[in-house]
């Protein structure tokens, strides 16, 4: 049995309620179809699936509009699980968090290790569950956003999740590799600087 | 849009098996990435060997031919990208 909800246009925490209300009301192995218009309202759909141990899928299905597939397990009560709070209702709300990777090994030490760490790094901010908004790669860092990084298919996915990747332009011009810059785009020193100072949240590995 | 898929990841008894095991498998052919040892896995710091799920035989074969020292095998939730079709 599948149920229908469309979300699409409901500002936020509105399509969490209800599907809350949907899971309440809902029979094991029922699906509960969830259309909105965001991936805010994904994100939030996630966190309450995951609260209500309930089967979580999305899809795109066109600009503007996603699927959420809720799938009711067997032998849950999701009556006595409270829905989590819905975080980042609006973009508005949303802090600003910027990734500054300055080097292409993380901390000081061995340089194998180093390396190691930052691929580490790159491949853990891809899996935050709020990405960051830009990604700023400088001096050496700029060899993470070249061809033949380890670092490249990480933040590709960054980039087609909507993170900005910004790679200094003299540091590429420094190093002779501007034709290897393989994700995101060329940056200047104004904007690294900027996009620092309108961060709520600056990360460094 | 990125999604959380089902992963078969191996942790490893120290950093240097994990590094070993990550060149031996790429010659292998196996499927896979190192990365970071996920929280749901152990709070401790470390490295581990994310691939394919269905594919642990295989991987304990391997490591056993290469006396790599694996810790556990878990099948964890991690995010990667879906293609839209």
């Amino acid at each position: 049995m599948r149920k229908q909800i469309d979300a699409k246009g409901l500002a936020c925490p509105k399509p969490v309620i209800l599907a809350k209300k949907a899971i309440d009301q809902g029979t094991a192995g029922e699906e509960i179809s969830v259309l909105v218009d965001n991936e805010i309202a994904v994100t939030n759909l996630r966190k309450l699936a995951s609260s209500q141990g309930v089967e979580f899928t999305s899809a795109k299905k066109a600009e503007k509009e996603y699927e959420v597939l809720l799938i009711l397990k067997q032998g849950k009560n999701p009556q006595s699980v409270p829905a989590p709070e819905v975080e980042n209702c609006t973009v508005k709300n949303r802090k600003k968090i910027v990734a500054v990777l300055s080097s292409d090994k993380m901390g000081e030490g061995e340089e194998k290790l180093g390396h190691i760490l930052m691929k580490g790094f790159v491949y853990a901010l891809s899996q935050l569950e709020e990405l960051p908004d830009t990604v700023l790669l400088y001096n050496k860092g700029a060899f993470l956003s070249c061809q033949g990084a380890e670092t490249l298919e990480d933040l590709k996915l960054l980039e087609k999740e909507g993170v900005q990747i910004l790679t200094c332009g003299t540091c590429l011009d420094f190093y002779g590799i501007k034709d290897k810059l393989a994700v995101g785009a060329v940056t200047n020193m104004y904007s690294i600087v900027q996009e620092q100072a309108q961060a709520d949240l600056i990360i460094r590995p | 849009m990125r999604e959380k898929v089902q992963r078969l990841v191996l942790a490893f008894a120290a950093a240097t098996h994990a590094m070993a095991a990550e060149q031996y498998f790429r010659q292998q052919g196996i499927p896979g990435r190192l990365i970071p040892l996920p929280g749901s896995i152990s709070a401790e710091c470390g490295l581990a060997w994310s691939t394919e799920p269905g594919l642990q035989k295989e991987m304990e074969q391997l490591a056993k031919n290469k006396k790599i020292q694996i810790q556990g095998i878990y099948e964890v939730m991690l995010y990667e990208r879906k293609e839209i079709l």
